[in-house]
């Protein structure tokens, strides 16, 4: 959706100097391709300039002296210019391809750099930042390209093809200019003047437009829950309001074309009525009829057309281009992305892991996520972090990882910390490069194998091909992906684990051999638990209630917390190993819901 | 008449009076464009041979002034007519999927839809404009032909004859240009494959620093596209050189060919001044089957909309609903979905007030039935009942404010989050009752860690799956209706959050029916009576508890998958 940016009133012009001054710093930045194109719009404009100068002199030197070779000859010199010129064309592209292309792997580089920084940045908006990236990658970046060459091309193109027809209409006779220049000049003028207020109107209707997509693909892809709300009229009434803001912005600047008319008019169709009104005049000076008739071969076949494709090309596109841009400032093209918080050791030395008043909230005023959670685990040791869902689990993990600083009390760690999250990351890529992707240094094959028999997925890797093989990540099912990734992280030499529901894929026999793996290997397991067998199988347990943190091992905090209790229940009853008993009872255990759950207060 | 011309009919006739102003225009205009060559040619040969020209000098002038108030009016007068005419395909286009609703639309994408309403609307929009200036862009190039004709016959067979020999050249020196194009387009995919599959992998990337060798990863396949990007500047050069050459040398044989008239004494200066500019309006012919093909292509977008407006709008009454206790039932209910009998024949009757669990295996027709009870879908036999009132009869205003919903999936509409829980016909409930309903779905405590609170737009918070479930409750028990239906729409919850919600929903303070789809067997032990689904018929309505006997019905809680508690 298009953010009404803050900093910019509708009104207020769209920053182009900027842009223009930014666009041509880049341009002087490539001097050979600029040569280039250069010199390939000189020849091109060759065909310009012979082609009247070719008219004229046919006229006077053949036809018009009964010399019909040389009238032949000199159009045949004409048709000479015609064939280099487009050979001159030719070249232009590719000129214009040397200049355009640089920005396209920018423009590339620069959506790629800043989504995935924005994607990596912790916070509870981390990853909507991706929405819309990859449609600014293929669809925006694209425009930007096809504006950007459509300007160079355009605006090129009007610049030499009228040096050559003025040049032209120079060498027939100098008085020619007298008479062609100061209405060409007026009619450039008035563009000049309007492609300010055209551009305003273009993004204007721009973002109308964009507007206009973003509401349809909410309503429509909600169209089930507009008619069960009832919304009908209402969803109704606001789409019309955004059809009518787009046909509205597409009326103004239907309206402003109009100044493209009076600018072809005055440049490209006033020069040919002064011609003939000064007709008579200019023949008392010595102007011959073929040089009439070339300076109107040139008026109406390389000035007019050259303004018109100016008026037509530079108006939308720069305004696209301007309006496009803007949306593609990405991010930074060379960092290495947050910088992780590396907590200190633990004054204990025997501790993995040392919390003691930690809090934490998303922004100032917000309702903490976490309030004061003291908790101290062992070097070795395997805690299981339960609670309802939304309560914070998945916050306490980025806290532990470093990717979050409390915003208040005293976090310690002993040694790098890794955290494997519920959405398992694979790319496409070995099999090998996906195992050791958390090792610094190369590994050897058997230490990654071992690490995938461990954790139960050596069955997966043979499937797949061993270690030479090339993953599809859309070919594996996300338990399949899930079993990669744990691979990945007991293969890590990172001395404490975080599992964050990262077993959450698999079937509880997978889930209960992987976490048996993480308990043997040398280490300390945080497992954000998704089923209460975790619990089950962990040294100590931490109860998140949403008020407080219990934590100790789960006999204990069975007796000393109904939540956890409740949860046990809840659980075993879904997972359908014992019957669901009636109403408000599950395995005997109190289950009615009491103060210290998220929504009592 | 096809269906796409009938829409585009409508769109033409609403426009009717630019369309026909913009045809007067453009005929006009072309008839301009046609006059002003030979009047052009006139003058100077009055002027060349020193004879009285001022008649003539008048009219070219009134001609050149003509075409510049033609020019700019037809230039407003096009983009107008476009602008309001893709207005109209667009209003009718949502309104029409309005009216049809979810099950109508069903058989169109989400993306589809958009494209549909936005691009291809934009498409067909141009219509009505293409087709009023039709005669004009036929009339350019005939009539630059007939001109030519006119003035010398020789003139326009050196034009004729010139154009396939001048294209034969041409064509030899055309090359395939479409698998360069192809190749771009892959490599572009590649990377953007890549991009995607990195920005889901973020939180492995943030946790494990490795941004830079990412980027790169991404990044890898971009050398080679800008080779390719290269490559189609070459070929595009080669084709637009081609373009250069043709309409030029035409030309120049047509001066060539006039030049030796002139000699012959048979063709004056202006004259021949005016038939190059005839063969140049001559060669536009390319123009103009640029024109028809815009049109085609209209018509084709066009035939995209006729297929949304082709979905039939299921029938309603005006019947308002009596007060009653929101007794709900459901008489020989059959439904049937691509070809499948999904409900076959059921009778059901929800007495008012109570809470009805839906359960049974997957396929049973559950969801099915929750739509059908809330007229979200129409039954192909049978009738929908609610306290009396056949659905089918029923006012729709009335109906929608007897009938909640929530969903498994929920589409979080409204804007912000407050926004979202109010989301239904204007005005929207008051805050307190927003916070009020938050509260009993368990919504209110993950809204208030958010910066903004319940001002916290949608689109700026990365939901959960349980999350946006609880937003769609608390929009459910906002809805003061006498019947509510959740359709699975607990299931990514937490066992103790479920239960709250599920205590919220059956001893809060709000009266009237409630029809539960549940896949737990602990939802279903909380309902007064279960209706058991079993293959599109009802096989049971009875109490959880006696059904419990049968190993069938433990049978069908057996499978469930585990929560994904997110």
């Amino acid at each position: 959706m298009p953010e009404p940016d803050p900093g910019r009133t509708a009104d207020a012009p769209p920053p182009r100097r900027g842009l223009f001054a930014a666009g041509a710093r880049r341009l002087l930045r490539r001097p050979g391709a600029l040569l280039a194109l250069t010199g390939w719009s000189l020849l091109e404009a060759a065909h310009t300039f012979l082609l009247g100068l070719a008219v004229a002199r046919a006229l006077d030197e053949g036809f018009l002296r009964d010399r019909p070779a040389t009238g032949l000859a000199w159009l045949g010199v004409g048709a000479v210019g015609i064939v280099a010129g487009a050979f001159g064309t030719g070249r232009v592209h590719r000129a214009v391809g040397a200049l355009t292309e640089p920005l396209r792997d920018l423009l590339v580089e620069r959506v790629v750099g800043g989504g995935l920084h924005a994607a990596v940045t912790p916070g509870r908006t981390a990853g909507a930042a991706g929405a819309g990236a990859v449609s600014r990658l293929t669809h925006q970046v694209e425009i930007a390209r096809d504006s950007f060459a459509g300007l160079l091309m355009a605006g090129r193109a009007f610049v030499f093809t009228a040096a050559a027809a003025l040049a032209g209409l120079a060498a027939l006779h100098p008085l020619l200019l007298l008479v062609v220049l100061p209405p060409l000049l007026c009619g450039l003028g008035v563009f000049a003047a309007s492609l300010r207020p055209l551009a305003r109107r273009q993004r204007r209707f721009l973002d109308a437009d964009e507007a206009l997509a973003a509401e349809l693909d909410a309503t429509l892809g909600g169209l089930r829950d507009v008619v069960a709300c009832g919304a009908q009229e209402r969803v109704r009434a606001e789409a019309a309001e955004r059809v009518t803001d787009e046909r509205r912005a597409a009326s103004a600047l239907a309206r402003w074309g109009a100044t493209r008319a009076v600018a072809l008019g005055l440049g490209g169709r006033l020069p040919v009525l002064l011609l003939l009104l000064l007709t008579p005049w200019l023949l008392d000076r010595g102007v011959s009829a073929g040089a009439l008739a070339g300076a109107l071969t040139y008026l109406l076949q390389s000035l007019a057309p050259a303004l018109e494709s100016l008026v037509h090309g530079l108006g939308g596109a720069g305004a696209r281009l301007a309006v496009v841009l803007t949306r593609l400032r990405g991010g930074p093209t060379d960092d290495d992305g947050p910088v992780r918080h590396r907590p200190p050791p633990p004054s204990a030395a025997d501790a993995a892991l040392e919390l003691r008043a930690v809090s934490f909230s998303y922004g100032r005023g917000a309702a903490p996520v976490l309030d004061a959670v003291d908790l101290t685990v062992p070097r070795g040791g395997h805690l299981a972090v339960v609670g309802p869902s939304g309560i914070g689990k998945s916050t306490l993990a980025q806290l532990l990882a470093g990717l979050l600083r409390p915003t208040s009390g005293h976090l310690a760690a002993h040694g790098p910390v890794t955290l494997l999250p519920q959405e398992a990351y694979v790319f496409t890529g070995t099999v090998r490069e996906n195992l050791g992707y958390l090792c610094p240094r190369p590994v050897p094959d058997a230490v990654l194998l071992g690490a995938a028999d461990a954790v139960g997925c050596a069955e997966l890797l043979t499937r797949l091909g061993g270690p030479d093989a090339v993953l599809d990540p859309a070919g594996l099912s996300a338990g399949e992906r899930q079993l990669i990734a744990l691979a990945r992280a007991h293969a890590s030499p990172d001395p404490v684990l975080v599992l964050d529901e990262a077993t959450c894929h698999l079937d509880p026999a997978a889930e209960a051999r992987a976490e048996l793996a993480f308990r043997a290997r040398p280490g300390t397991v945080v497992v954000i638990a998704h089923r209460i067998s975790s619990a089950r199988r962990a040294d100590l347990v931490l109860v998140l209630d949403g008020t407080r943190a219990v934590a100790g091992r789960p006999a204990e905090v069975a007796a000393g917390s109904a939540l956890f209790r409740d949860l046990c229940g809840g659980w075993d009853a879904a997972g359908g190993s014992q019957p669901a008993g009636p109403l408000g009872d599950a395995d005997g255990v109190h289950a009615v819901a009491r103060a210290g759950l998220p929504g009592d207060r | 008449m096809t269906p796409a011309d009938r829409v585009l009919r409508d769109a033409l006739r609403h426009q009717a009076v630019r369309a026909t102003l913009l045809a007067l225009v453009t005929t006009a205009d072309a008839a301009a464009v046609l006059l002003l060559p030979a009047a052009l040619g006139h003058t100077l040969d009055l002027l060349l041979a020193g004879e009285p020209a001022t008649a003539a000098l008048t009219g070219a002038a009134a001609l050149l002034a003509a075409l510049f108030l033609l020019d700019a009016v037809e230039t407003v007068l096009t983009g107008t007519t476009t602008a309001h005419a893709t207005a109209r395909l667009r209003t009718r286009l949502i309104g029409h999927l309005l009216a049809v609703g979810p099950a109508g639309a069903a058989r169109f994408s989400r993306g589809d839809l958009v494209t549909r309403a936005t691009a291809l609307a934009a498409q067909s929009g141009t219509a009505p404009g293409a087709v009023a200036a039709l005669l004009a862009s036929c009339a350019l190039p005939l009539g630059g032909l007939t001109a030519l004709v006119l003035i010398d016959w020789r003139l326009a067979g050196t034009f004729l004859l010139g154009v396939p020999l001048l294209a034969l050249v041409l064509r030899a020196f055309t090359r395939r240009t479409g698998d360069t194009v192809e190749r771009y387009l892959r490599l572009q995919g590649e990377i953007a494959g890549r991009f995607t599959e990195t920005l889901a992998g973020a939180r492995t990337i943030a946790a494990a620093g490795t941004l830079r060798r990412e980027r790169g990863r991404v990044l890898a396949a971009l050398p080679e596209l800008s080779r390719e990007g290269h490559r189609l500047w070459r070929v595009q050069g080669r084709s637009n050189a081609q373009a250069a050459v043709l309409v030029p040398l035409l030309q120049t044989a047509v001066v060539a060919t006039g030049g030796l008239l002139l000699v012959a004494g048979e063709l004056s200066v202006g004259t021949l001044l005016a038939a190059t500019r005839y063969a140049a309006l001559a060669a536009g012919i390319g123009v103009l089957t640029g024109r028809l093909a815009a049109l085609v292509r209209a018509r084709r977008s066009g035939a995209r909309l006729a297929e949304v407006h082709a979905v039939p709008v299921a029938p309603h009454g005006t019947k308002p609903l009596p007060p009653g206790p929101g007794r709900l039932e459901l008489r020989r209910v059959s439904a049937v979905r691509g070809g499948r009998t999904v409900l076959d024949g059921v009778d059901l009757t929800v007495p008012g007030g109570t809470t009805v669990a839906v359960v049974g295996r997957s396929g049973s027709g559950k969801s099915e039935l929750a739509r059908l009870a809330g007229k979200l879908t129409e039954p192909d036999h049978g009738e929908v009942l609610l306290d009396g009132v056949p659905l089918s009869e029923a006012d729709p205003a009335a109906l929608r404010r007897a009938v909640g919903y929530a969903f498994e999936r929920p589409a979080l509409l409204g804007g912000t989050l407050a926004g979202t829980i109010g989301f239904g016909p204007l005005p929207p409930p008051d805050p307190e009752r927003i916070t009020r309903a938050a509260r009993a779905a368990c919504a209110d405590t993950f809204v208030r860690t958010l910066p903004h609170g319940y001002d916290t737009p949608c689109a700026d918070v990365p939901l959960s799956g349980g999350e946006i479930q609880r937003l769609g409750l608390a929009r459910a028990f906002t809805h003061r209706g006498r019947l509510l239906i959740l359709d699975d729409a607990t299931s990514s919850l937490d066992t103790a959050t479920e239960r709250q919600v599920t205590e919220a929903l059956l001893n809060g303070d709000r009266p009237g029916t409630r029809l539960l789809v549940a896949h737990r067997a602990a939802t279903a032990a909380r309902a007064d009576l279960v209706a058991w689904l079993e293959a599109g018929r009802l096989r049971a309505l009875a109490p959880h508890a006696r059904l419990w006997q049968e190993p069938d019905y433990r049978a069908v809680f057996a499978a469930g998958p585990e929560p994904a508690d997110a």
